[in-house]
């Protein structure tokens, strides 16, 4: 607000009645990219991170060797992928096979425009944001369906087709457990959800009463950013990429990014919904002097932790087993659980 | 100067439009299905300029995100040949022209109407800032009956859609997850203990009859 | 509503550079020399034998439809959901949904015993 109106006495005399509209617009241009750059920052590191981590888990060392301890390694793999050749395969759709990846990352992008930091920091406080984050979050499918057609290869086509079965199975239990949240945080503003965690310990977050939902929320995140141990999607042994087999270069990369950022923004919602967002895990000192935005990377970086931990340890699932596990496990387990919840904040016991 | 607003009514209302012709008018039925998924996109944006929030993002939820996923798997997957698709186009355009013609005047009468027209006035003043709690606090008291008529309609479309696409494939070697993971190594293993025979003979070449065939030339 | 939206209409088009922007910029720094072998689709080595734009299950399409009902209900139990706390809707609210849900259960029991949730 402070830039909003210093930019506007600045253009004053050039824009007159338009000065007002580019001292917002600068001021808004100004917190995207103060949101979006940490975060294609973050995203890079995390592919660095997820390196690292794995190599410690299967005791090697991982990338070591450009920077010190291999720190500007993601910085050599973006250059890299950048000078290499974009190629569109033949009888491929051109406009399609390079907006593909766009539409990807813009699906894992723009759902971070509603993410509250802490309190008040948080670029469009909107009423509807939860739902907002489930409908931007639906249009990730896209990417993969036209990545996968306009490639016009067998093995892209077999991965986007497991791929998107796979992502809206997931994400019909992943929106039954968003309504049990809304149920017991009574508002679909996702600063609300989190004020509505606050109390004295972690034990008032929505974690405790919603447990089976957070469970099944993190896992279908875990499924529908197409991660191991469900990322039949990309399978390497079986149908070499999936749907990005075609893709090469900076095209590629995009992907990659767009998985990434996809990872990040499940682990801040699983955050904001059952972890206390912002919340200080117990509300006194010396545990509340901590800033918010603190806490709220730290659970983040908790839960991308579970995110590489899950990858180095468990072998990946058969096809069948992941569309058991979603349709015949999760649906059920998230109705129970939404109509225990119902019974439960009926009676006197319901404490949170 | 215009208002800030109408400009971006104004860009949506082009974009919906121009995304609308673009169905009707494009070949390829995959670029139709998403200039379709466009004009829903912008459509979500005038809803929202109409205080509409909730509907605004359910039509993005439902119809981007869950419809026409389906549309584009139906069209990608079919295998659509696209010169059999415009055979017959001139046959059918006195048709489709008395179609259009009456779809115009049906919606010129609905909007010409002063009926209709007053109704409009009535709903934008009712939404208000918290669209969906205004929602909530009549859909499932006032209008409860149509309520659940939905759920007997989407139970309807269940059975419909089981009874029509479900084909049991023959010849699977399917596993049941849940036995196999239960199964153990004595139900799959069985070790027998063999008794010794008498050490072999390598020395005479007619007894070397197996060694000579896997030996490779 | 529109000062509300407005810094995600302009996050979108912020979003959308980068996803374009570095694709690009690698079509033009990278280099640019196609062949047929390096522009035909991957097979593992040979050469395509069919259209890759084949049919496929039909299970599928039955997912897709499945998920189509399944997100439409969860769209009803959104309002439904931020009415509950505070007791607002009352208890008649409550069950209301509690029959809705029972009706859809049904459904979901007839698909399962049908055996359209097998994947063989």
């Amino acid at each position: 607000m402070i830039i909003d109106a210093w930019v506007t006495e600045l253009l004053l005399p050039f824009l007159g009645d338009y000065a007002a509209w580019a001292g917002t617009f600068i001021d808004l241009m100004i917190k995207i990219v103060a949101i979006v750059l940490p975060l294609m920052l973050c995203v890079a590191y995390l592919t660095y991170a997820e390196r690292r981590v794995i190599g410690a888990i299967q005791l090697r060392i991982g990338p070591n060797r450009v920077g010190a301890k291999g720190l500007l390694q993601p910085i050599a793999d973006a250059l890299k992928l950048l000078l290499k050749e974009v190629i569109i395969p033949a009888e491929g759709n051109r406009f399609l096979f390079v907006i593909a990846p766009a539409i990807s990352l813009l699906a894992a992008l723009i759902a971070w425009s509603v993410i509250p930091f802490s309190p008040e920091v948080v670029l469009a406080d909107i009423n509807a944001g939860l739902l907002f984050v489930l409908a931007a979050t639906s249009l990730g499918v896209y990417g993969v369906i036209i990545a996968g057609w306009a490639s016009n290869s067998k093995y892209a086509f077999i991965g986007c087709l497991r791929s998107a079965a796979q992502i809206v199975s997931y994400e019909i239990a992943m929106g039954f457990a968003l309504v049990t949240v809304l149920m017991a945080s009574g508002s679909l503003n996702l600063s609300a959800i989190v004020n509505a965690q606050a109390g004295a310990t972690f034990l008032s977050w929505f974690w405790l009463p919603l447990l089976p939902m957070f469970v099944v929320y993190f896992i279908s995140g875990v499924a529908e950013t197409n991660r191991a141990p469900f990322d039949v999607a990309e399978g390497e042994s079986e149908i070499v990429a999936g749907f990005h087999v075609e893709y090469g270069g900076m095209a590629f990369a995009i992907f990659f990014l767009a998985e990434y950022a996809n990872m990040i923004l499940i682990s801040a919602l699983t955050t904001l919904l059952f972890l206390g967002g912002w919340l200080p895990p117990f509300d006194f000192a010396p545990f509340n002097w901590v800033p918010g935005a603190v806490w709220f990377i730290f659970k983040i970086c908790f839960l991308l932790f579970c995110f590489l931990w899950f990858r180095a340890t468990f072998p990946r699932y058969r096809y069948d087993q992941i569309m058991h596990l979603g349709w015949k496990i999760f649906i059920p387990l998230t109705i129970i659980w939404l109509i225990v919840v119902g019974l439960w904040m009926r009676t006197p016991l319901w404490l949170w | 100067m215009f208002e800030f607003e109408s400009i971006v009514f104004y860009f949506f209302a082009f974009l919906t439009l121009s995304a609308a012709l673009g169905v009707i008018l494009v070949s390829n039925p995959i670029y139709a299905a998403l200039f379709l998924v466009l004009a829903f996109v912008a459509s979500a944006g005038i809803w929202l300029l109409l205080y509409a929030e909730f509907l605004a993002m359910v039509l993005v939820l439902v119809y981007v995100g869950a419809v026409m996923v389906l549309f584009l798997f139906v069209l990608m997957m079919l295998d659509i040949n696209i010169d059999t698709l415009r055979e017959g186009f001139w046959r059918y355009l006195p048709f489709a022209v008395i179609i259009a013609v009456l779809f115009a005047a049906e919606i010129i009468l609905v909007l010409t109407n002063p009926k209709f027209t007053s109704v409009v006035g009535d709903a934008s003043a009712a939404l208000t800032d918290d669209n969906t709690r205004a929602l909530g606090s009549v859909l499932y008291t006032e209008y409860l009956y149509p309520f659940e008529l939905a759920s007997v309609l989407l139970l309807v479309a269940i059975v419909a859609a089981v009874a029509l696409t479900l084909r049991r494939r023959i010849n699977t070697r399917y596993i049941n997850p849940a036995t196999q993971v239960q199964t153990k190594p004595t139900d799959r293993v069985r070790l027998v203990s063999v008794t010794k025979e008498s050490p072999l003979q390598f020395s005479s070449p007619s007894n070397d009859k197996k060694g000579k065939t896997s030996c490779p030339d | 509503m529109l000062n509300e939206y407005l810094p995600i209409l302009l996050f979108i088009g912020v979003a959308s550079v980068i996803g374009v922007a570095p694709v690009l910029l690698g079509m033009v720094l990278g280099p640019h020399k196609p062949d047929v072998y390096k522009n035909s689709p991957y097979e593992c080595g040979f050469e395509a034998f069919e259209d890759a734009r084949m049919k496929f299950d039909v299970r599928y399409y039955l997912v897709a439809i499945l998920f189509i009902l399944f997100d439409l209900e969860i769209a009803f139990l959104f309002p439904w959901a931020i009415m509950l706390k505070g007791d607002t809707i009352g208890a008649a609210g409550f069950w209301a949904m509690m029959l809705f849900l029972s009706v859809l259960v049904i459904g979901f029991i007839y698909e399962w015993k049908k055996g359209a949730l097998e994947w063989e």
